[in-house]
């Protein structure tokens, strides 16, 4: 038990340090890289993490006879996490959301503090005891807090009524939707039935187990498998589409998505929305590949409001691209990031 | 045998103390040995193993062929719509080296440390402003080091990494040269070096990339454009640390291969290096502070904010750019993309970002542009069509692999038009709810369409009114009498424009189709910039994305008054707190 919240002290001091480090700039907020994708999950495990640190530090801090009161706890916490939520998270969010997820945080901190009669006691002690003033310390804490107090409260509501101009938080829907079908080049696809017709065998039948068979590997990099090379001269069926359908996408779509299709190509940094990341589990992994030819088809134009038509520069691509063209360009997306699309089944 | 070494180490402590002094006197830089200052001799590593060939071209043809194709000629079927175009590896001509001019990279299938294999970090780091991005992260180490080892060895044509007959290895040995400090005297001496070494013959006077910009061609024939030391984020060699002076020492130290960008090892010693170093690195964009932008790591490009405020002036809004109000105006980075949502897309777009100030006063507004052009570009003669017109024939690049139709092939080779910029604002844009905005380009339709002022390098301004993407613009009745073209310059490769329009009001404007501009209120902001001599043209043209210009309001009276009424309100309750607990304990203790 002893030696196990040993560990927990020192996974602790070390996750301090290292948020220590962060805030104060000598560790980038990227230095313990957050995998794309997984980033709310990740950001669960590290918090549950330091918690399992704390509880070590403070059982540990406890036996050494150096307990920290309850009251210093909370309050330690709180702070802990709004310092993570300014500092660790990448990219970071706006001062709004922080301030919503301190108003949850500290309420937690309050039932956690006020759990049991005795508890509550023991946070309140410290307060009193700079009410009443019985010692020196504490008198001057008194005075310093009847002082400060009005001159902080009254400073912080001059900078709230100062005029700002802070960036308009506007929340968009990423995944609308889908309309029940589509009419591309004259011809109307039910998005419900409508197959991609490039999914196919050697034999060229509709085959999603042979493609699914030959995506690239899950795992870091993402590398095509051994045997299924889109630029072998002797494919046939889904692998000779890849590759079709990958020069393609590297005449016209990396230019925002990037080279490897998540999001960041070159005039990538001028725009907003950013372009979608298709590595992320959350977009085309997400999306039947119906959902997606529709959304290529018609581009940002063609997005209902929630989506911000308006503000996309995703090209209607109907306007650029064949339909062969678009289904062989859903192709590759799903090849090169190695996910399967989603089914209606 | 001691006494060997003792006498070895005095020739050498000799000999570097004869280097010292010849440099530091400046007479030569060319060590002992016959090397340029600050270089030493190295050996070539070992070739990578059969293994790492063979996962490494698993990794290409999954990542890299795409652009640099299937022999690694840089013609993958994405080259033709890039400039600059992917590297071709079949000659062995890599640009970001530590290795002297002409020489191969240093790179080392067995060693991915920092400074001493470049290709490695080549592939890590990506090559800011060009379509190479950075592999960290996504590929693993090994994954990165299995790629090069297959591009050296398979891709690689002409020269052998590991032929000691035909290659050497001088290496720039940057880690053991410390960076002289940024004073004022040695960034002056730099500025002084510049001019002295001709740098300043392609980068321009003021380093913006404009100098002899036109003519230079790469080693395989393709334009090309020096650097603009403006803008250090977009440097190839930066390593994703762009401020950092050491990555400008060693480019300017090793030269860049494959382009005119010559090594100036042979000419100049370590200290002038430094000096040169320290000059250009301070011409990069910094805040009013003189401290670097931020940079997001995600882009490896400045922070953008999305808020364009503009200042009260009191009476007339100054006209001269060093006024003190101009200067106090918050600055703001406005990044440009290329317009590739309509035909003719633009898939180089040569303005990629712009500066943006503005201040108001009860009548006008003003917006001052500024935007790095190497070029000034005016139509020769009349243009072939209206200025309203939006569906104009510029032909867009083709996707054809093949290097003849290229872009980096056709690059100023274009019929020149106007430069040009406009200032887009949403038209009646209190009648949507936020956040709905007319369409960024042009406008949706005719209720809710865009006003549109435009200013081109022929000294025209033009009102006109779009409503949607594919239809003409329209004139806007008198208002174009009612703008003002205060300052419109180009200089030294940077264009510097300043507009005057109304705040707008129901008497004289039209409110169906001018922006009014109210105070404390976001109103949606879109920039469009053209290139005259990069056959930008109609649709073909850079865009931002959505920006708010931002009337900063005065300070109202009450953020004086209210404060301090709380702050009395706070004192009475602290007050009443403690009578009360003082009457609890007290009747406690009774």
């Amino acid at each position: 038990m002893k030696a196990l919240m040993s560990l927990g002290a020192l996974i602790g001091v070390a996750g301090l340090l290292l948020l220590g480090g962060m805030v104060l700039d000598v560790v980038p907020s990227t230095y313990i890289r957050l995998v794309e994708g997984y980033m709310p999950i990740q950001m669960l495990l590290e918090v549950a993490c330091y918690v399992i640190g704390f509880t070590g530090l403070s059982y540990t801090l406890n036996a050494m006879g150096m307990a920290i009161p309850r009251f210093w706890q909370g309050i330690g916490f709180w702070v802990f996490f709004l310092l993570y939520l300014k500092y660790r998270m990448y990219p970071p969010i706006p001062f709004s959301v922080r301030a919503m997820y301190g108003t949850v945080s500290l309420v937690a901190v309050f039932m956690w503090v006020s759990a049991s009669e005795e508890d509550w006691q023991k946070f309140k002690q410290p307060i009193m005891n700079v009410l009443d003033a019985q010692t020196g310390g504490n008198r001057i804490l008194r005075y310093l807090y009847l002082v400060l107090l009005p001159i902080l409260i009254g400073g912080f509501s001059f900078n709230a009524m100062m005029p700002k101009s802070e960036e308009p938080i506007e929340l968009r829907t990423v995944h609308p939707a889908p309309p029940a079908s589509t009419k591309v080049h004259g011809k109307t696809y039910t998005l419900q039935t409508s197959q991609n017709p490039y999914r196919v065998n050697p034999e060229g039948k509709y085959d999603q187990e042979f493609s699914n068979a030959n995506i690239v590997e899950q795992g870091m990099g993402r590398l095509m498998k051994p045997n299924a090379n889109p630029w072998d001269d002797k494919n046939q069926g889904y692998l000779k589409y890849v590759r079709e359908g990958g020069e393609i996408f590297f005449q016209n779509c990396h230019f925002c998505h990037g080279d490897n299709l998540n999001g960041r190509g070159l005039h990538a940094f001028a725009f907003n929305p950013i372009p979608a990341n298709f590595t992320d589990p959350g977009t085309i992994a997400q999306l039947q590949e119906t959902f997606i030819f529709w959304r290529v088809s018609k581009g940002g134009i063609g997005l209902p409001n929630e989506g911000f038509p308006w503000a996309s520069v995703m090209p209607p691509w109907e306007q650029h691209l064949t339909v062969d063209e678009i289904w062989k360009v859903v192709l590759f997306e799903y090849w090169h990031t190695g996910y399967y699309p989603r089914t209606w089944d | 045998m001691m006494d060997s070494i003792t006498q070895k180490a005095g020739i050498i402590a000799a000999a570097a103390f004869g280097v010292v002094l010849v440099s530091s006197a400046g007479y030569s830089s060319v060590s002992a040995q016959g090397l340029p200052e600050g270089f030493k001799k190295g050996d070539l590593s070992p070739a990578p193993s059969a293994e790492m060939i063979e996962a490494g071209k698993r990794v290409y043809f999954t990542k890299c062929v795409w652009c640099h194709g299937v022999d690694g000629a840089g013609d993958g079927p994405g080259a033709d719509r890039l400039w600059p175009r992917p590297r071709n590896f079949n000659q062995g001509t890599f640009k970001i080296r530590h290795t002297a001019s002409g020489e191969l990279p240093l790179f080392d299938a067995k060693k991915p440390i920092a400074g001493q294999n470049d290709l490695f970090e080549t592939v890590t780091h990506g090559l800011p402003g060009s379509a190479m991005p950075p592999w960290e992260g996504i590929l693993s180490e090994e994954q990165r080091l299995q790629v090069l080892s297959f591009v050296t060895t398979e891709l690689v044509k002409d020269r052998k990494f590991t032929d000691k007959q035909s290659e050497t290895q001088t290496i720039l040995q940057l880690a053991e040269l410390k960076p002289k400090p940024a004073t004022d005297e040695s960034k002056k001496r730099g500025a002084e070096l510049i001019v002295e070494k001709k740098c300043v013959e392609c980068h321009g006077m003021e380093g913006r990339g404009d100098g002899n910009a036109f003519n230079l061609k790469d080693d395989w024939g393709f334009s090309i454009q020096p650097a603009n030391w403006h803008k250090c984020w977009n440097f190839r060699g930066s390593r994703q640390d762009p401020y950092n002076v050491a990555n400008i020492f060693r480019t300017f130290s090793t030269g860049v291969n494959g382009t005119p960008m010559p090594s100036f090892a042979d000419n100049t010693t370590v200290d002038e290096r430094w000096d040169i170093a320290n000059f250009v690195s301070s011409l990069c964009e910094r805040d009013p502070l003189g401290n670097p932008l931020p940079i997001d790591p995600l882009t490896d490009k400045p922070k953008i904010n999305f808020v364009i405020p503009s200042d009260l002036v009191e009476g007339e809004i100054p006209a001269e750019i060093e006024h003190e109000a101009w200067q106090k105006a918050p600055k703001r980075l406005v990044a440009m993309g290329g317009q590739i949502t309509h035909k003719p897309r633009n898939f180089v777009n040569r303005i990629d970002d712009i500066w943006v100030r503005s201040l108001y006063n009860d009548k006008y507004i003003v917006y001052l542009l500024e935007w790095d052009d190497r070029t000034k570009s005016v139509a020769e003669g009349k243009l072939p069509w209206a200025p309203t017109q939006v569906n104009i024939d510029v032909k867009e690049q083709d996707p054809k692999t093949g290097e003849e139709g290229s872009i980096a092939m056709k690059q100023n080779n274009y019929a020149v038009y106007n430069d040009a910029i406009a200032i887009e604002t949403a038209v009646k844009w209190k009648e949507l709810p936020a956040p709905i905005k007319p369409r960024y380009l042009f406008g949706t339709n005719d209720q809710y369409p865009m006003d549109i002022v435009k200013w081109e390098a022929d000294g025209s301004l033009r009102a006109f009114k779009g409503t949607g993407w594919d239809k003409d613009f329209e004139e806007r009745d008198n208002y174009e009498e009612a703008m003002k073209l205060v300052k419109s310059e180009w200089k030294n490769g940077r264009w510097y424009v300043m507009i005057q329009r109304p705040v707008g009001n129901k008497k004289d404007q039209d409110y169906d189709e001018d922006t009014f501009f109210e105070v404390g209120q976001y109103i949606p902001t879109v920039f469009f910039a053209w290139d005259g001599h990069n056959g930008d043209a109609g649709r073909k043209m850079a865009v931002s994305a959505f920006y708010y210009t931002f009337m900063n309001p005065p300070v109202p009276q009450e953020t004086y008054i209210y404060p301090v009424v709380i702050a009395v309100g706070v004192v009475l309750l602290e007050g009443w707190v403690l009578t009360r607990r003082a009457n609890r304990k007290k009747g406690k203790t009774l």
